[in-house]
Order: structure tokens, then sequence, then C-alpha cells
């Protein structure tokens, strides 16, 4: 992490102080997390804020954590019977296959699962900030459109809305964008199947295009595996073990 | 004042729009560039990817050894196969499916075949006339390899510094 | 006499001036616009969610299907992201390439752009005069990758070959003279290099030929001039980038001002406009396609010096060459783990931004430790920049539209997704 960008995170605590629930620097970037309540605050002040002056949202998106870290091959120790094939049916690659969510369960509340993500661009400062958000409410997610404060924003609220089904809050137009007239559901939810519910077809006796249950057959070729990678652990986390 | 009088005569005489057809009266008797295709055809790169064929050893035994690595890597999952052990026990695709329709032409199939069994080729104009033959099967894809062999062969070679 | 009513116009989804599948609803007051509400989503096919169900690698193909016209900037921002999120570094001679080739799918998008926009304005020629370029620079794309449009050709840790030494030539055909056979692969004795150096010397003539064909032309300016102005404030609102921030005065360059590759060791300039017009964005595009290749010819002459690898040497992430894979054992079961599952990202998410020759392409990935992207977000410059189409249209005619679609340089490709 670059003095610059340490700076830059001391800078936005001291801003904002209590409204952040977290702020750090990875990868090139500052994150900061806000809750749902004060994002539009937050971002507002970053936008106007001499020192920040955020005068771009490069990209707004929204984020659905119900399965994450989930992999589908058992990959910590190796039993009588061998590895795991990474064939269970319920991943949610493969949602719908077998009925049943592809998340292993969705829990009642979490008030993590849909997460929104802005990027955040300063074209004086040549910087990026992200700010995250996640909505309080997992079947209800609703944050506050930031429409009035980037004109850009319009399109990406509607597809976040349109994609993950995260209401915004006083957005002039809130539509579905990207998906068909009449599409039932949020399809980049993590159970949403990855071949759909439905497909259409033209019925020539009905004279008309009909709706049907999916015929595709799913496959998963390669199972997604998630592994403790010793070159990628954080050397003091690995201290700690060792120590323990 | 100058400069606007002489910007009305340019105007008025359509000094810009003559320049453009100069240019274009100098093009039309130029040398075409266009060729004469299909009889002719454009430059062929040996990595070009087109039409996927299996391939053979110079023995007459197939490659294909079904490790499946090409049915895993396809981002299209177009590639289907099956295998069982032979009579003299080696193992061998029983089933080798292509669907052309599903095809990226990637090329990753032929990267990670181990035993350079499975090749895209440079044949690119090709049809079908009828439903199902997008599917392209084992028999079909052996039969390409034996009709290109000796292009694909020297493909690989001009390409193996690389790779 | 009734007052004149406004009705709705329907432009789309087949319309040849609306670059794709574009479904624009247009409110008419006579011929004035006065809302457009542009439908889109008729070529979406959940790139960021089938990518979610592959092995990182196996999505680069289909990142050359988003902006299809500006293909391998889009692998760019993609692997830029992937290589963060594993902190690996391509060699040096991989970045030249992926500069090179950045640059020769700028020039490629932007003689796509100049000609669609000019035949959608009216002018048939230069459309028949950028592809006759366009031909030269796909060959390049296909010596080097093997297709001439979906190269699938860089990766994380590098490009996945190095250029060939030779390239490919005609063949004897009876319909060719032995000299004009000669003629047509004089350029061809040589390596790629010289090829793309051969090109680069000749192009510039070529942009003076468009120029005059069009930046003086009368017909062309009043389609353009003061049509669509945009001004810097709003366009950045708006989240405009690219060659439409520009044209309305914005010095913003990614390649300048957050650099990534080798583009702080070259030098170029950008151009910006003064009026925030289409004609100010025709000015800057095709000023960038002399930049570009001013870039490219940098580029020749560092690779043409300095031979050297093209790949990191890590098999963790890249597969070893062939020749490793089947004399030895341990590579050879790298090769296998790579082309099943892949490498695993460690934990944490990046966002990765390179100045494709629409604006920003930028790729947001989540990735929770796994073999496959937990969450793909692709920003594509379009998607902005058609998001303002129905504040760039009030007031104007309905032929101004086309001009409009022209001058946001819209592919469907990376709008849907």
């Amino acid at each position: 992490m670059s003095d610059a960008q340490n700076e830059f995170v001391e800078q936005l605590a001291e801003l904002f102080g209590d409204r952040l629930a977290d702020c750090s620097a990875s990868l090139g970037m500052v994150t900061v997390e806000v809750a749902p309540k004060d994002v539009y605050g937050v971002l507002k002040e970053l936008r106007d804020h001499p020192d920040m002056r955020f005068e771009q949202l490069s990209d707004l998106c929204a984020v659905d954590y119900a399965a994450y870290g989930q992999g589908e091959w058992i990959t910590e120790q190796a039993t009588g019977s061998g590895f795991s094939r990474g064939v269970r049916g319920n991943s949610f690659a493969r949602l719908g296959l077998t009925g049943v969510y592809g998340v292993d369960e969705i829990s009642g509340n979490t008030a993590r699962r849909f997460a929104v993500v802005y990027h955040l661009l300063s074209v004086s400062g040549n910087r990026r900030l992200r700010v995250r958000t996640y909505c309080e409410d997992d079947n209800f997610p609703v944050v506050d459109s930031v429409v009035s404060l980037w004109a850009g924003a319009n399109w990406f609220e509607r597809e976040a809305f349109d994609l993950y089904g995260v209401i915004f809050d006083g957005h002039p137009d809130l539509r579905r964008l990207l998906t068909d007239y009449g599409f039932v559901g949020h399809p980049f939810r993590k159970d949403f199947p990855l071949i759909g519910n439905v497909e259409v077809r033209y019925n020539e006796e009905k004279g008309r295009v009909v709706y049907e249950p999916v015929s595709i057959e799913p496959r998963v070729l390669v199972p997604r595996v998630v592994r403790e990678d010793s070159r990628y652990a954080d050397p003091a986390a690995r201290e700690n073990a060792g120590n323990g | 004042m100058s400069s606007a009088v002489n910007e009305f005569i340019r105007s008025f005489f359509l000094v810009e729009l003559l320049k453009g057809l100069r240019l274009t009266g100098r093009n039309l008797f130029k040398r075409k560039v266009t060729i004469q295709y299909p009889e002719e055809k454009a430059p062929q790169s040996p990595r070009f990817r087109g039409l996927h064929a299996l391939r053979r050893y110079p023995n007459g035994e197939e490659r294909c050894i079904a490790c499946k690595l090409c049915e895993a890597v396809c981002p299209a999952l177009a590639i289907t196969i099956e295998s069982e052990p032979r009579e003299d026990g080696q193992r061998r695709t029983t089933r080798y499916d292509i669907d052309l329709f599903k095809c990226i032409y990637c090329g990753f199939c032929e990267e990670s075949c181990p035993v350079d069994s499975i090749v895209e080729t440079r044949i690119h104009e090709y049809h079908m006339e009828a439903r199902g033959e997008n599917i392209i099967t084992k028999q079909a894809l052996l039969a390409i390899g034996d009709k290109y062999e000796q292009q694909l062969a020297r493909d690989r070679a001009m390409d193996a510094p690389y790779r | 006499m009734g007052d004149i009513r406004s009705y709705t116009m329907n432009f789309g989804p087949q319309h040849p001036a609306a670059h794709g599948v574009l479904r624009l609803v247009l409110e008419m007051e006579g011929e004035v616009i006065r809302r457009a509400d542009p439908h889109v989503g008729l070529l979406h096919r959940a790139t960021e969610k089938l990518a979610e169900s592959k092995p990182y690698n196996q999505s680069i193909g289909y990142m050359d299907r988003l902006d299809y016209v500006s293909m391998m900037c889009n692998e760019h921002g993609y692997v830029l992201a992937i290589e963060k999120l594993l902190g690996v570094t391509p060699p040096r001679r991989a970045r030249y390439i992926r500069v090179l080739f950045d640059e020769i799918t700028r020039i490629l998008n932007h003689l796509m752009w100049l000609g669609a926009h000019g035949l959608d304005v009216g002018a048939m020629t230069v459309f028949l005069y950028c592809f006759r370029e366009r031909e030269d620079l796909m060959d390049c794309y296909e010596a080097v990758s093997g297709a001439r449009m979906h190269a699938t050709y860089y990766r994380p840790g590098g490009v996945y070959r190095d250029l060939p030494a030779q390239m490919p030539r005609y063949e004897p055909s009876p319909y060719r003279s032995d000299a004009d056979l000669e003629r047509l692969n004089a350029a061809r004795q040589g390596s790629l290099l010289d090829f793309i150096e051969e090109f680069t010397e000749r192009f510039p003539a070529c942009v003076d030929e468009y120029e005059t064909l069009l930046t003086d032309n009368r017909i062309w300016k009043q389609r353009l001039v003061g049509i669509g102005t945009v001004t810097p404030e709003r366009a950045l609102e708006l989240g405009f980038t690219g060659p439409m921030l520009r044209g309305s005065g914005v010095e913003w360059d990614l390649r300048k001002s957050q650099p990534y590759e080798v583009y702080d060791e070259l030098d170029f300039d950008i151009p910006v406009g003064s009026n925030g017009d289409c004609y100010d964005r025709y000015l800057v595009r095709v000023e960038e396609m002399r930049q570009s290749n001013r870039i490219i010819r940098q580029c020749v002459e560092w690779l043409r010096n300095n031979p050297g690898p093209v790949m990191i040497d890590d098999h963790k992430i890249v597969p070893p060459t062939r020749e490793e894979m089947k004399d030895d054992m341990e590579s050879l079961i790298h090769h296998f783990k790579l082309f099943t599952e892949g490498y695993c990202v460690p934990e944490g998410e990046a966002y990765a931004a390179v100045e494709a020759p629409k604006g920003e392409f930028g790729c947001y990935i989540v990735s929770d430790g796994a073999n496959k992207p937990y969450r793909l977000k692709v920003r594509a410059p379009g998607f902005a920049h058609l998001a303002a189409m129905d504040e760039m249209a009030r007031g104007h005619m309905l032929a101004d539209v086309v001009a409009l679609i022209g001058t946001q340089d819209i592919v469907f490709g990376e709008i849907d997704r």
C-alpha cells in the first residue's frame, strides 16, 4: 500500500468518522463501507467536498453474496473414498437443475446478502474510490438512488434493479433494462439458474410465441473449487497459526 | 476581411467538394485492392482457427486418448466425449461430438490437447444443410484430419517454436 | 386547425443506422424529438453470469465478444483485473505486445466507426476506404492469434504466443500474374513487425484521405457541427469517457493519467475538443488514429530490439510450453491441472480499467478464492454513453439521432453484455 493511499484512508476516516463501517486499501484501491442510510450523504460529500471531488461515477453494480466462499469440491481432506467428484447437484451454478436452490441455504436475513458497489473517479484528483453498502433486508433490498448526484447512475441503477432486484429509492424511472419485456425474476441472483427458467418458441398451432419450461440440460464440467493457497496467505496470519 | 472573401470564394466554388471528388477520381483509376474471391483467397495464417479435425499418428492410430481436457476447457461446452477401453485395452473415445453452433473457435481445445489430436484447421467455408448437421461426429472429424493431414502437420511445425 | 399532436415513433430494432439491435422509442413533435427512450438488452447474453460459472481463463474469449469491434482491448481489461488479483506482472515484451495490439485495435475500431458514421450520415466512399485499411489490420490479428476478430490472445501473465517471424502470403492463382502477386506480397516478405511497420508508414496518408473527404465537407459539417453538444461538467456527470469526454474538452485519458502496461514510456499526445459536439468528437477520433499510429511505431521499434519471453514463468498460473509438457511429468501435471480446474485466485476484489477505443472499459472482479470469479462486472463505456441519448437527442431533429448514434460509437455487444 502506498503512502498516498494511507493518507487518503486517514483523510476519509477523518472526514466521515462513524459513518464509515470500514475503510481500507487493497490492490491499489481504497474501499469504503457505508450503511445504506448514510450512503447518499456520504456520496454527496464525496462529490462536493473540495478535498474529494469525485466528479464521476464510473460504475455502479450490485453483488449477491449468498454463495460467497462456497465451493463444490471438498479439498480439505482426502477420505477413504477419495475426493468428492465435485458433482454435487445443488450448487448455485446448477440451480434449478435439481429443483432445489443452488445456494446451500439462503439463511433468513443476513443483511449481508446484497451489496451495491460504487466506483467513483475523481478526474481532478486522479484517483478512484470504491464505496460499498450492504442492503439491510435480503428480501427487499433498498438503497437510496444517486441519480440526483450523478446523472450517469440512471442506467446503472436500472441494470442493478433488473439483474438483482435491488430497489433504488428516489430513482425517476426504475424499469427493467436488459431483460425481456415481462421477464420474471432477477437473473443474476445466485439462486437463479444459469440456464434460466423458461424458454420461448414459436407455436405454429397457436400462431404466437409461447413460453415453456427450459428443456436444455445443464452441464458443469469444471466444479467450483476454493483452495487454501499458502502462497497468497497473509504472512501474519500464518505466523499466528504457527505459534498457536 | 480578406479571409471572409477567401472563405466565400472557397465556399462558392465548392472547393472542398471538388477536392474530395479529385481523390475518389484518382482512386477510380488505381489498381483494385479487392481479390477474386472465391477463386482467389486472402492469405491465411498457420495459426488460423477454423473447423476442427482429429488427427492420427503416421501409423494410422488415432491420437486421441480420451483425456477429456478439451471437454473440460471448452468455454462453450461444445464438446461431448464418451470413452471406453478398446478390445486391446487402450482407452479411446467412443463418442466425440463437437457442436459447431456452440463452438466459439477460441482454440483452447487445441491448446489443451496433450497429444496434438484435436486441432483447428484452416477450413472456414463450410455449411450445413439440415438440422443436426451442426454436430460433427468423431468419424467426420477423423476424416477431415486424414484429408488435411499434410497441411495440418506443416502448420503445427511452423508454429511449434511459439507454443 | 387543431394543435400539432406529438406522436411516438419506433426506431429499430431492425434499422441499419441503429448499429445493431437498438430500439429507440421517440416521442416526436413534428420532426423534433421531445424524448428518446432507448430499449436495450436485445443482445443480452449474461456474459457476467456465464463468467461466474467458468474458470477465469475460459471467459477471455467471451470478452472479445463484448465490444466486438475492439476485441483485444476488452481482453486487456479482463486480464489486467485478474493479474491485479493474482499479483503478477507480465514480462516487458508481453506488455509491449499488448500495447501494440491495443493501438491496432484502436485504429480498427475508429476505422469501423468512421466508416459507419460516414455511411449513416451519407458518405459512402469513406466506408470503403476504411475497410481497405481494416483488412490489413485484421491480417495482423490473424497472423498473431489465428482469428481475424475474436482473438483470445491475451492471457493473465502475458500473451499466448510471440509474434510470428513470417507473415502469411497470397498464394499464386490463375487470376494473378506473377508480377501482380509479387506486388501483393511485397509487404509480406518479412515478419509481422515488418508488415505493421509498412502499414504505419502509409497509414497517415490514408487518414489524410479520409479527412479530405470529410473534414471540410459542407454536408458533413452541416450534419455534425452543433449536434449533441455536451458541456464538460455534464459529460463527467453522465459518466462519459474516452473520445466522448475528450470531445467536450476534458483532458482525461487513462493511458496518460493512470498509465497501465508501458504507456508511460511511450510518446503520444491526447487530442481534446472544445465544443463538445459531434464534429469535435470526430476530429478527436481522427487525431487519435494518428496518435495510435505513432505509438505503434514506437512499439514496433522496441519489439524489434528486445526479444524475450511473452509469458511469466509461473506454472501455477500459465501452462508450460508444449515441449516441456511432453518431456516432463511435473509440467504435464501442471498442464492438466490448468486446463481443467484452472488456477485459484486469492480472495479479494479488483477493478482494472483500460482506455478502450470507446472509453473506459473496466472490469470489476470479486474473488472468493475459487477458480471461478465470484462476480464479474463489466463497465462498458458505451453503456454510459447510450444512457445519455435522451439528453443529447432532446430538441434535435429525427435525422440527428442517426448522427448521435454514430458519434457515440455504439456497439451492442458491450452495452447489453
